[in-house]
């Protein structure tokens, strides 16, 4: 048996479609029609299955996904030059004239929250800030030989005194490391301890002893070169001056031969005339060395 | 959303708020995968920023949202076809009324089960209007809206999918009595 009635008007029943004159003239028909109520029967019942019919919760990082998600696209946004930055100043102007106000009453906090949340910069720039309050803040609590209650004379008095004494232990422990560093195998370990007498102050006689035996000896000319313009830097001192000229002769390397020379006319060093004619002796010397050594001497003299 | 649109990022949190979970039950009931409803859900709110400057503010916010979230679930399937088909069950604790006795639950759960199985098996057109309307709670012109079809349209395609379901869930049971 088919009843002929437009079933379509069931499934609108149900979606709450129907006008009242509708809903009224299909109660009317379901009240008659056995055929057609067990169809709304059916649909009823389905209706109310798909009730029970439960969404499993969001996995628990959802939100924290989408926030990601858009602070890293509004930093594309951000770094992009295609006239997005226009927008964002645009954007700024607009929440500082009214919608601002207007919405963030939350007060200040709310505000630095905002201000942290749409630049990550100032957030990082205010943890580093912290961290080095918290360590400035540190150190005046443990400051080491500090009283609390003394004087403020004796304290600066008594700190003075530290610095003294650790900048002296400072230049010791350079000095230990630089000369270690000379008798290093490896020519740019050398070279490294040669570069460190630029930190040293004030040089004992055993720094300038080690650089001139590395500036005599060492196999490396690069090393050589190098210490010789270390060298140069004290060569106020008589003792390092002497060295300098004593080593004329005692270079075999053509490029150490020429720079030595021109350290001698720097200095304006006469005491080097001898040994640059005893230079000029030798047969094999470079010729390029030879015209320089004469000009040299030509100039001191 | 116009707020977003002119540039107003931040307002984008309180839309995904407002509309996250019923666009994850859309989602869900079209796929019944929690992982893929999830990053479909990322998807869909990332498009939303990615193309906020096509939303005229004409219309719903809600028919735009899921004009985005209907590409995206054609993109899914089109890869899950290539993939080849991705069965992943779900458990999950359906809202079943706290009050019903232990054999009426255990008998509402088989039903419920039963109607998923049936909705699954619908074609993914028929299936579309009924979450639409009995999960998602759309009245037929904001469907017409979101299919870009006319309302008499929706009225038959809803139609047909409820015989489809009623055919589909109805059968295994009059057979078994």
């Amino acid at each position: 048996m088919q009843c002929g009635y437009d079933k379509e008007l069931l499934t609108r029943f149900l979606h709450g479609e129907l006008s009242d004159e509708e809903r009224a003239s299909v109660e009317d028909h379901l009240s008659e029609c056995a055929e057609c109520r067990r169809e709304w029967e059916s649909y009823r019942h389905m209706w109310g299955v798909m009730d029970s019919m439960g969404v499993p919760e969001p996995a628990a990082d959802t939100e924290m996904r989408f926030e990601a998600m858009l602070d890293s696209y509004k930093r594309s946004l951000g770094s992009s030059p295609s006239g997005n930055a226009g927008r964002w100043s645009g954007e700024q102007g607009v929440r500082g004239s009214g919608g601002w106000a207007g919405e963030h009453r939350g007060g200040v906090w709310a505000r630095v929250l905002e201000i942290f949340r749409v630049h990550p910069g100032f957030a990082v720039g205010y943890s580093v800030l912290l961290v080095v309050a918290g360590l400035g803040f540190g150190y005046l609590l443990h400051r080491p030989g500090v009283q609390p209650g003394l004087d403020g004379n004796i304290d600066a008095a008594a700190g003075k005194k530290d610095l003294v004494e650790l900048t002296r232990q400072i230049g010791e422990m350079r000095e230990m490391m630089m000369k270690s560093l000379l008798q290093n195998p490896s020519a740019s370990e050398r070279m490294r301890g040669v570069s460190y007498t630029s930190e040293i102050h004030t040089v004992s006689k055993d720094v300038t002893d080690a650089l001139l035996s590395t500036l005599n000896n060492d196999p490396n000319m690069n090393v050589r070169l190098m210490t010789l313009e270390a060298l140069t830097h004290y060569a106020n001192d008589p003792h390092v001056r002497e060295g300098l000229v004593q080593s004329i002769t005692e270079q075999a390397s053509p490029l150490v031969q020429a720079a030595l020379a021109d350290v001698m006319l720097r200095l304006q060093e006469k005491r080097a005339i001898r040994p640059f004619k005893k230079l000029l002796q030798q047969k094999d010397l470079n010729g390029m060395v030879r015209t320089r050594i004469e000009e040299t001497i030509f100039r001191l003299s | 959303m116009l707020k977003v649109r002119s540039g107003d990022l931040d307002k984008m949190g309180l839309l995904f708020q407002r509309h996250n979970r019923p666009l994850y039950g859309f989602l869900f009931h079209m796929t019944q995968q929690k992982e893929a409803s999830e990053d479909m859900m990322q998807n869909v709110f990332y498009r939303m920023l990615r193309s906020r400057h096509t939303y005229t503010g004409e219309g719903e916010f809600r028919t735009w949202m899921y004009h985005l979230a209907r590409n995206v679930l054609k993109d899914h399937w089109k890869q899950t076809r290539r993939r080849g088909t991705q069965q992943n069950i779900t458990d999950y604790e359906e809202r079943i009324p706290a009050g019903m006795a232990a054999d009426e639950q255990i008998e509402r759960k088989l039903e419920i089960k039963a109607l998923e199985r049936a909705l699954e098996s619908l074609s993914a057109d028929s299936r579309e209007v009924l979450v639409l309307s009995r999960f998602q709670e759309m009245k037929y012109a904001e469907i017409a809206e979101v299919l870009e079809i006319s309302v008499g349209a929706v009225k038959v395609r809803v139609y047909r999918a409820m015989n489809e379901l009623r055919s589909i869930y109805c059968q295994p049971e009059t057979q078994n009595k």
